[in-house]
């Protein structure tokens, strides 16, 4: 696949915890910590779901990047689609 | 007739109450609206993970359940869900006395939410085996003791005040486990299933799904306990104005009685006057 095509692929990111919207859109990068370790989920990721470990999510978008912390959590990856349930 | 000080010392407390029943009014109100909008991110939240989780599942008639080992098989559990503090009208008396009327004690335990409802409970001398705290939280509901109290029985229901409208709030019950199995049958959802062949899965598929399944138990309990919040700022709501109104209607007949009392004393006076202007007239002619 061509750089180009990367740039023109983006994440659709929702995270939350149950009562709360940490962020809801398109993202280029996603990045936590699992018991393997730090890992990043950039667009044309495999598909992948994991129990995450406390530390900070960083969600990079075009324009900003945020950060959260977390107890514990969920993400599942699936077509580009990324689904973080943190702090259950 | 009461003296017209008397009745005024006491028009002035019971304006005061009118007062503070107003504030809990409007306290009650923004509670319901905050808690609302925590019942709706919630089931958002639950509707996310569970399109994640029917993704994931593998069969779910033998999983969510069955967990534990040591299971009581021939006892089940009622968890009731009360309010913690009073003044929230008799929502609470009406979920114990629903509960009551299925209530056996040779085959179910009692596990109570909320000192409310524990004080109704020992007041009526109906026995409990564990009270816990109504775990709310601004952030999080940490529902894992009772979840884990309840995890030992093969049925639990769940006796709870749900939230109809700001006038109207129902006493409901769940089966826990059979609500979260049902729910896990209807997943006929627009989600193919994956598995660990096209999918990586860090820890093991198994355990995810089991940390999923905890997650949904513990966020149906939640969702339970936030509804009967909801339900129970309703009725306090509605006490807090019907007391304001009592208190409103008081203010009125006590203030009337004191113009009353007025009146007659200014009368009473009067005729002392005209009394003992009369003598004094009657004494002047001899």
């Amino acid at each position: 696949m061509s750089h180009k095509d990367d740039d023109a692929v983006q994440l659709t990111v929702i995270a939350r915890s149950p009562f709360h919207i940490y962020y809801e859109g398109p993202a280029k990068r996603v990045s936590a910590t699992n018991k393997v370790g730090p890992f990043d989920i950039l667009p044309e990721h495999a598909d992948f779901f994991s129990v995450m470990s406390p530390g900070d999510v960083v969600i990079e978008t075009e324009s900003d990047t945020m950060q959260f912390s977390i107890s514990n959590g969920i993400i599942g990856v699936r077509d580009n689609e990324v689904m973080i349930f943190a702090n259950m | 007739m009461r003296r017209a000080n008397v009745i005024q010392k006491e028009t002035e407390q019971i304006v005061t109450v009118e007062d503070l029943t107003g504030v809990f009014e409007s306290i009650a109100s923004t509670q319901v609206a905050k808690i609302k909008n925590k019942v709706e991110l919630s089931k958002g939240f639950f509707n996310l993970l569970w399109k994640r989780y029917s993704s994931i599942r593998i069969d779910p008639n033998s999983r969510i359940t069955n967990r534990d080992d040591n299971k009581k098989w021939d006892r089940k559990v009622f968890v009731i869900i009360s309010a913690e503090a009073g003044l929230s009208g008799d929502i609470d008396q009406r979920l114990i006395e629903a509960m009551l009327q299925n209530y056996d004690k040779s085959t179910t335990d009692i596990i109570v939410l909320g000192s409310h409802g524990a004080n109704q409970l020992s007041q009526r001398g109906i026995p409990f085996i564990r009270y816990f705290q109504v775990p709310v939280s601004e952030s999080y509901i940490d529902v894992s003791p009772v979840i884990q109290a309840i995890a030992s029985y093969s049925q639990v229901t769940i006796y709870y005040e749900e939230y109809v409208s700001l006038g109207v709030q129902d006493i409901k019950t769940i089966d826990l486990i059979s609500s979260v199995r049902a729910m896990s049958e209807e997943a006929d959802t627009d989600e193919d299933i994956i598995t660990d062949k096209d999918t990586i899965f860090e820890p093991s598929l198994e355990e995810i799904a089991d940390q999923m399944e905890m997650t949904m138990m513990t966020l149906a309990f939640s969702q339970v306990i936030l509804e009967s919040s909801l339900a129970q700022d309703a009725s306090r709501f509605n006490a807090m104005a019907m007391a304001k109104k009592r208190a409103s209607e008081m203010v009125t007949s006590y203030n009337l009685e004191y113009h009353r009392a007025k009146r007659s004393e200014s009368d009473r006076r009067l005729r002392e006057v005209m009394v003992s202007l009369k003598k004094k007239k009657q004494a002047a002619r001899r």
